[in-house]
């Protein structure tokens, strides 16, 4: 190969009960999967602030995944339904202020769909991957480290 | 000037009788089409009140001020349609007891002033709820419009133009009644969420975040557009937000002091189409 694919850097906030307990039996069903992802485990989808998904950008994220439970199966009867519409607040503020709205994707993944979950962790990457790396926000992440001009 | 000077009567013969303890209001300001906030707790300074069509600060935001309710006591305040509505959702939001505030209501068209009938906020419902029948017909300003109209790179492109005259003076959030936390998110450093810097990508952070807290509560007041050093047209991120939660979840912020905030309640049924 003489070019080198470009590689995303994904991050995954996943609720414990759902999404992770389903990235687990992917792992033991001995699913293989794209290895761009890396997950962040957190009790509940309604703990997910939406700082979570800036920060990872700030920290130089080309993608960003958010995934929990299905409607109706929260562990804790109704954080998924918080969380649902925080995310849908929050997905049409980044698309007012010009973040692609395909760079940030929403999922609900159950403890029993690990196939699901390494279809989505596949579709992901390759969605990403054609979007390229996200150079807008590397351009600001280059901005704020150099001093400051006066 | 009678609406002025009934509402001088008003507020002396409640101080007088010490119904209230003080009245929030408006004074003259540095120039004649300027004013600036006014308490005043004895009836003799009643006649330093101003009340004409540029008085359109929002004044609700006082009313937090730290201990000034604890004595449960009545404060009596001037406020717009949008002053009603701010109040409502502090005290939703559990922050002032409705029973305390005694609202001086008024409206202007031009420069003609009118007063708004009653003094406690279930008076103005019916009002509040002709707002939001009439809101979807008003027209939307045509920054805002041309904004919608634009695609992703050159909305980006925009706001970063915007943002990048930013100095976080955090003047915004200072001007806003809705920001009343004791700790702001930009104040935290462990972590350390937003990018304290004045660069384009913390500047950035802020006003999404800040954007983002008043979703379904801001009331476009205009505090923080004025409030604004460089003049970013905070407005209309917040016009924006406030256009989403009414078509997404038909909320209209502020109808009244037992609703539900939009962000802390949910249907089972809420709609969207973009969850895999």
């Amino acid at each position: 190969m003489s070019e080198q694919q470009f590689e995303p850097n994904i991050i995954a906030f996943v609720c414990t009960y759902c999404t992770y307990a389903g990235a687990d039996l992917a792992g033991t069903s001995r699913l293989k999967y794209a290895p761009n992802v890396r997950i962040v485990r957190l009790p509940c989808t309604g703990r997910i602030s939406p700082m979570f998904i800036l920060k990872a950008l700030q920290k130089g994220a080309d993608g960003v995944l958010v995934s929990g439970c299905h409607p109706g199966d929260c562990h804790f009867t109704h954080g998924n339904y918080h969380a649902r519409r925080r995310w849908m607040v929050f997905r049409s503020l980044l698309e007012f202020t010009g973040i692609s709205p395909e760079r940030v994707k929403y999922s609900w993944i159950s403890a029993a769909e690990g196939s699901k979950f390494a279809d989505l962790i596949n579709s992901v990457t390759e969605d990403i991957r054609k979007l390229g790396p996200f150079d807008q926000y590397q351009q600001m992440i280059k901005d704020a480290q150099s001093p400051a001009t006066l | 000037m009678i609406t002025q000077e009934k509402y001088r009567t008003t507020v002396k013969e409640l101080l007088a009788s010490d119904s209230v303890k003080m009245v929030i209001g408006y004074k003259p300001g540095s120039t004649p089409d300027r004013r600036r906030p006014l308490f005043i707790r004895s009836s003799d300074d009643a006649d330093q009140l101003v009340l004409d069509s540029t008085c359109i600060t929002n004044l609700s935001g006082y009313l937090v001020a730290e201990g000034l309710l604890s004595d449960e006591k009545r404060v009596g305040i001037f406020l717009r349609p949008e002053g009603i509505r701010s109040i409502n959702i502090l005290a939703a939001e559990y922050q002032l007891n409705m029973d305390q505030i005694v609202i001086f209501g008024f409206d202007s068209t031009g420069r003609e002033v009118r007063p708004l009938e009653g003094r406690h906020s279930k008076d103005f419902s019916a009002l509040l709820s002709d707002i939001k029948e009439n809101s979807p017909q008003i027209s939307k300003e045509p920054l805002l419009e041309s904004i919608e109209r634009m695609n992703e790179q050159e909305r980006f492109d925009f706001w970063q133009e915007e943002f990048s005259r930013c100095i976080k003076c955090y003047a915004c959030r200072q001007a806003c009644p809705m920001c009343y936390c004791r700790r702001c998110i930009v104040d935290s450093n462990q972590p350390q969420w937003v990018n304290t810097s004045s660069h384009t990508l913390g500047n950035f952070e802020w006003n999404v975040v800040r954007a983002f807290h008043l979703s379904g509560r801001c009331v476009q007041c205009g505090n923080c557009d004025r409030a604004c050093p460089v003049n970013i047209p905070l407005r209309l991120i917040n016009q924006r937000m406030a256009e989403m939660v009414l078509e997404g979840f038909d909320h209209f912020a502020g109808l009244s002091p037992t609703q539900e905030p939009v962000l802390a309640s949910f249907k089972k049924d809420d709609t969207e189409t973009f969850i895999l």
